[in-house]
Protein backbone atom coordinates (compact mmCIF):
# COMPACT_ATOMS: atom_id res chain seq x y z
CA UNK A 1 0.00 0.00 0.00
CA UNK A 2 1.20 3.67 -0.75
CA UNK A 3 2.86 5.26 2.19
CA UNK A 4 1.39 8.40 1.20
CA UNK A 5 -2.36 6.69 2.04
CA UNK A 6 -1.14 5.15 5.25
CA UNK A 7 -0.26 9.14 6.27
CA UNK A 8 -3.29 10.19 4.61
CA UNK A 9 -5.26 7.69 6.99
CA UNK A 10 -3.80 8.72 10.10
CA UNK A 11 -4.13 11.90 9.84
CA UNK A 12 -7.90 11.61 9.13
CA UNK A 13 -8.27 9.79 12.24
CA UNK A 14 -6.34 12.28 14.23
CA UNK A 15 -9.18 15.50 12.53
CA UNK A 16 -11.73 13.33 13.15
CA UNK A 17 -10.50 12.79 17.00
CA UNK A 18 -9.69 16.13 17.03
CA UNK A 19 -13.45 17.61 15.62
CA UNK A 20 -15.22 14.75 18.20
CA UNK A 21 -13.05 16.42 20.73
CA UNK A 22 -13.79 19.85 20.09
CA UNK A 23 -17.28 19.56 19.77
CA UNK A 24 -17.76 17.94 22.84
CA UNK A 25 -15.79 20.32 24.42
CA UNK A 26 -18.01 23.39 22.94
CA UNK A 27 -21.56 21.19 24.18
CA UNK A 28 -20.28 20.89 27.57
CA UNK A 29 -19.43 25.06 27.64
CA UNK A 30 -23.26 25.66 26.06
CA UNK A 31 -24.27 23.04 29.37
CA UNK A 32 -22.77 25.28 31.60
CA UNK A 33 -23.60 28.35 30.13
CA UNK A 34 -27.38 27.98 30.44
CA UNK A 35 -26.83 26.56 33.98
CA UNK A 36 -25.32 30.00 35.22
CA UNK B 1 -23.98 24.59 14.01
CA UNK B 2 -24.00 24.26 10.41
CA UNK B 3 -20.17 26.03 10.18
CA UNK B 4 -19.09 23.26 12.25
CA UNK B 5 -20.61 20.44 10.20
CA UNK B 6 -19.07 22.34 6.65
CA UNK B 7 -15.76 22.19 8.74
CA UNK B 8 -15.62 18.93 9.20
CA UNK B 9 -16.33 18.14 5.73
CA UNK B 10 -14.43 20.03 3.81
CA UNK B 11 -11.29 19.70 6.06
CA UNK B 12 -11.50 16.37 5.73
CA UNK B 13 -11.79 16.14 2.01
CA UNK B 14 -8.41 18.89 2.38
CA UNK B 15 -6.83 16.21 4.62
CA UNK B 16 -7.84 13.90 1.26
CA UNK B 17 -6.15 16.08 -1.46
CA UNK B 18 -3.53 17.31 0.39
CA UNK B 19 -2.07 13.27 0.11
CA UNK B 20 -3.61 12.06 -3.47
CA UNK B 21 -2.52 14.93 -5.20
CA UNK B 22 0.98 15.66 -6.42
CA UNK B 23 3.60 16.82 -4.14
CA UNK B 24 3.40 20.43 -4.00
CA UNK B 25 7.30 20.63 -4.37
CA UNK B 26 8.55 18.20 -6.91
CA UNK B 27 12.30 19.21 -6.38
CA UNK B 28 11.96 18.83 -2.98
CA UNK B 29 9.82 15.37 -2.71
CA UNK B 30 6.83 13.90 -0.78
CA UNK B 31 8.21 15.49 2.84
CA UNK B 32 6.88 19.07 1.22
CA UNK B 33 3.22 18.04 1.29
CA UNK B 34 3.94 19.08 5.14
CA UNK B 35 2.97 22.72 3.43
CA UNK B 36 -0.72 22.01 3.56
CA UNK B 37 -0.47 22.25 7.18
CA UNK B 38 2.82 23.60 8.34
CA UNK B 39 2.10 27.49 6.60
CA UNK B 40 -1.87 27.71 7.93
CA UNK B 41 -0.66 26.54 11.61
CA UNK B 42 1.94 29.85 11.10
CA UNK B 43 -0.98 31.91 9.60
CA UNK B 44 -2.87 31.20 12.27
CA UNK B 45 -0.12 31.64 14.96
CA UNK B 46 0.78 35.54 13.54
CA UNK B 47 -3.02 35.99 13.61
CA UNK B 48 -3.36 34.96 17.01
CA UNK B 49 -0.24 37.10 18.22
CA UNK B 50 -2.11 40.05 16.54
CA UNK B 51 -5.39 40.08 17.74
CA UNK B 52 -3.60 39.38 21.35
CA UNK B 53 -1.64 42.66 20.71
CA UNK B 54 -5.33 43.91 19.49
CA UNK B 55 -7.60 43.17 22.24
CA UNK B 56 -4.56 44.38 24.40
CA UNK B 57 -4.95 47.56 23.22
CA UNK B 58 -8.27 47.64 23.53
CA UNK B 59 -8.13 46.94 27.28
CA UNK B 60 -5.98 49.75 28.12
CA UNK B 61 -8.43 51.93 26.26
CA UNK B 62 -11.48 50.68 27.90
CA UNK B 63 -9.65 49.10 31.11
CA UNK B 64 -12.57 46.33 30.30
CA UNK B 65 -11.53 42.71 31.39
CA UNK B 66 -13.84 41.07 29.03
CA UNK B 67 -10.60 42.05 26.56
CA UNK B 68 -8.36 40.80 28.83
CA UNK B 69 -9.79 37.41 28.09
CA UNK B 70 -9.64 37.44 24.57
CA UNK B 71 -6.42 38.71 24.48
CA UNK B 72 -5.22 35.68 26.52
CA UNK B 73 -7.40 33.15 25.06
CA UNK B 74 -5.78 34.23 20.99
CA UNK B 75 -2.39 34.08 23.01
CA UNK B 76 -2.84 30.94 24.17
CA UNK B 77 -3.87 29.23 21.10
CA UNK B 78 -1.18 31.46 19.45
CA UNK B 79 1.25 29.60 21.28
CA UNK B 80 -0.59 26.19 20.30
CA UNK B 81 -0.21 26.74 16.78
CA UNK B 82 3.46 28.53 16.86
CA UNK B 83 4.47 24.81 19.05
CA UNK B 84 2.98 22.90 15.88
CA UNK B 85 4.21 24.97 13.55
CA UNK B 86 7.54 24.04 15.33
CA UNK B 87 6.94 20.76 15.24
CA UNK B 88 5.70 20.15 11.08
CA UNK B 89 8.57 22.85 10.51
CA UNK B 90 11.27 19.99 12.55
CA UNK B 91 9.53 16.90 10.81
CA UNK B 92 10.25 18.67 7.49
CA UNK B 93 13.74 19.02 8.70
CA UNK B 94 14.57 15.62 9.58
CA UNK B 95 13.50 14.19 6.23
CA UNK B 96 15.11 17.28 4.18
CA UNK B 97 18.18 18.08 6.11
CA UNK B 98 18.72 15.21 7.68
CA UNK B 99 17.87 16.54 11.45
CA UNK B 100 15.17 17.73 13.72
CA UNK B 101 16.62 20.96 15.17
CA UNK B 102 20.10 22.38 13.38
CA UNK B 103 19.49 26.11 14.73
CA UNK B 104 18.76 27.49 11.15
CA UNK B 105 18.00 31.21 11.42
CA UNK B 106 13.96 29.82 10.76
CA UNK B 107 14.43 27.85 13.86
CA UNK B 108 16.20 29.92 16.03
CA UNK B 109 13.54 33.05 15.54
CA UNK B 110 10.91 30.51 15.74
CA UNK B 111 12.50 29.51 19.68
CA UNK B 112 12.49 33.01 20.34
CA UNK B 113 8.97 33.85 19.74
CA UNK B 114 8.16 30.79 21.68
CA UNK B 115 10.08 31.84 24.28
CA UNK B 116 8.88 35.58 24.22
CA UNK B 117 5.30 34.40 24.49
CA UNK B 118 6.51 31.67 27.03
CA UNK B 119 7.45 34.90 29.34
CA UNK B 120 4.12 36.43 28.83
CA UNK B 121 2.42 33.55 30.71
CA UNK B 122 4.97 33.44 33.32
CA UNK B 123 4.57 37.59 34.08
CA UNK B 124 0.47 36.71 34.15
CA UNK B 125 1.19 33.90 36.61
CA UNK B 126 3.74 36.31 38.82
CA UNK B 127 1.46 38.95 39.01
CA UNK B 128 -2.15 38.50 41.28
CA UNK B 129 -4.10 40.94 41.55
CA UNK B 130 -6.42 41.25 38.42
CA UNK B 131 -6.30 44.50 36.87
CA UNK B 132 -2.17 44.87 37.50
CA UNK B 133 -2.07 41.73 35.58
CA UNK B 134 -4.36 42.72 32.87
CA UNK B 135 -2.51 45.80 32.43
CA UNK B 136 0.94 44.63 32.23
CA UNK B 137 0.54 41.73 30.42
CA UNK B 138 -1.45 44.06 27.73
CA UNK B 139 1.37 46.24 27.61
CA UNK B 140 4.13 43.13 27.30
CA UNK B 141 1.32 41.34 24.36
CA UNK B 142 1.90 44.55 22.64
CA UNK B 143 5.91 44.80 22.51
CA UNK B 144 5.38 41.00 22.03
CA UNK B 145 3.74 41.82 18.89
CA UNK B 146 6.11 44.11 17.47
CA UNK B 147 9.10 41.32 17.09
CA UNK B 148 6.38 39.05 15.11
CA UNK B 149 7.09 40.54 11.58
CA UNK B 150 10.81 40.44 12.45
CA UNK B 151 11.46 37.61 13.51
CA UNK B 152 8.95 35.49 11.04
CA UNK B 153 9.15 37.33 8.01
CA UNK B 154 12.64 39.76 8.06
CA UNK B 155 15.30 37.93 10.06
CA UNK B 156 14.96 34.60 8.41
CA UNK B 157 15.47 36.39 5.10
CA UNK B 158 18.17 38.51 5.93
CA UNK B 159 20.82 35.66 6.85
CA UNK B 160 21.04 32.33 4.83
CA UNK B 161 18.86 29.38 5.39
CA UNK B 162 18.15 26.25 4.29
CA UNK B 163 14.25 26.92 4.99
CA UNK B 164 12.16 27.37 1.70
CA UNK B 165 11.11 30.83 1.15
CA UNK B 166 9.41 30.96 -2.02
CA UNK B 167 7.34 27.84 -1.82
CA UNK B 168 3.88 30.43 -2.19
CA UNK B 169 5.05 33.85 -3.28
CA UNK B 170 8.23 34.48 -5.26
CA UNK B 171 10.93 37.18 -4.49
CA UNK B 172 8.75 39.15 -7.74
CA UNK B 173 5.85 38.87 -5.65
CA UNK B 174 4.10 36.04 -7.83
CA UNK B 175 1.95 33.01 -6.80
CA UNK B 176 4.55 29.84 -7.33
CA UNK B 177 1.41 27.35 -6.68
CA UNK B 178 -1.18 27.29 -9.30
CA UNK B 179 -4.10 24.66 -10.19
CA UNK B 180 -5.09 22.13 -7.90
CA UNK B 181 -2.07 22.19 -5.45
CA UNK B 182 -2.91 26.41 -5.06
CA UNK B 183 -7.02 25.58 -4.48
CA UNK B 184 -6.22 22.76 -1.43
CA UNK B 185 -3.20 25.41 -0.03
CA UNK B 186 -5.84 27.88 -0.05
CA UNK B 187 -8.43 26.25 1.37
CA UNK B 188 -6.32 24.76 3.94
CA UNK B 189 -5.22 28.19 5.15
CA UNK B 190 -9.12 29.48 5.17
CA UNK B 191 -9.99 25.80 7.07
CA UNK B 192 -7.25 26.39 9.43
CA UNK B 193 -8.61 30.18 10.51
CA UNK B 194 -12.10 28.93 10.36
CA UNK B 195 -11.15 26.36 12.99
CA UNK B 196 -9.46 29.06 14.69
CA UNK B 197 -12.65 31.11 14.99
CA UNK B 198 -13.65 28.30 16.59
CA UNK B 199 -11.49 27.69 19.40
CA UNK B 200 -11.01 31.21 20.72
CA UNK B 201 -14.89 31.25 20.79
CA UNK B 202 -15.10 28.15 23.10
CA UNK B 203 -11.66 29.84 24.80
CA UNK B 204 -13.35 33.11 25.58
CA UNK B 205 -16.63 31.45 26.69
CA UNK B 206 -14.68 29.47 29.32
CA UNK B 207 -13.04 32.20 30.30
CA UNK B 208 -16.24 33.87 30.82
CA UNK B 209 -17.98 31.01 32.72
CA UNK B 210 -14.69 30.79 35.21
CA UNK B 211 -14.83 34.79 35.76
CA UNK B 212 -18.52 34.19 36.82
CA UNK B 213 -18.01 31.37 39.08
CA UNK B 214 -15.16 33.09 40.97
CA UNK B 215 -17.46 35.96 41.51
CA UNK B 216 -20.32 33.91 42.69
CA UNK B 217 -17.70 31.97 45.17
CA UNK B 218 -16.38 35.75 46.00
CA UNK B 219 -20.34 36.46 46.96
Amino acid sequence: MDGNYVVMAVTLIVWIGLFFFILSVDKKVKKLEEKS
Amino acid sequence: MWYKLVLFVLMSIMIYFSFALPAPQQQIGESSRVFYYHIPQAWICVIAFAMSMFYSIRYLQKKDIKYDDKAVVAAKLGLIFCILATVTGAMFAKVTWGVYWNWDPRQTSVFILLLIYGAYFALRGAVEIEEKRAALSAVYSIFAFVTVPFLIFIVPRMVPSLHPNDSIISENLKFNIEGAISLVFFSSLALFTVLYIWLFNIGVRVQLLIRKQLEQEDF
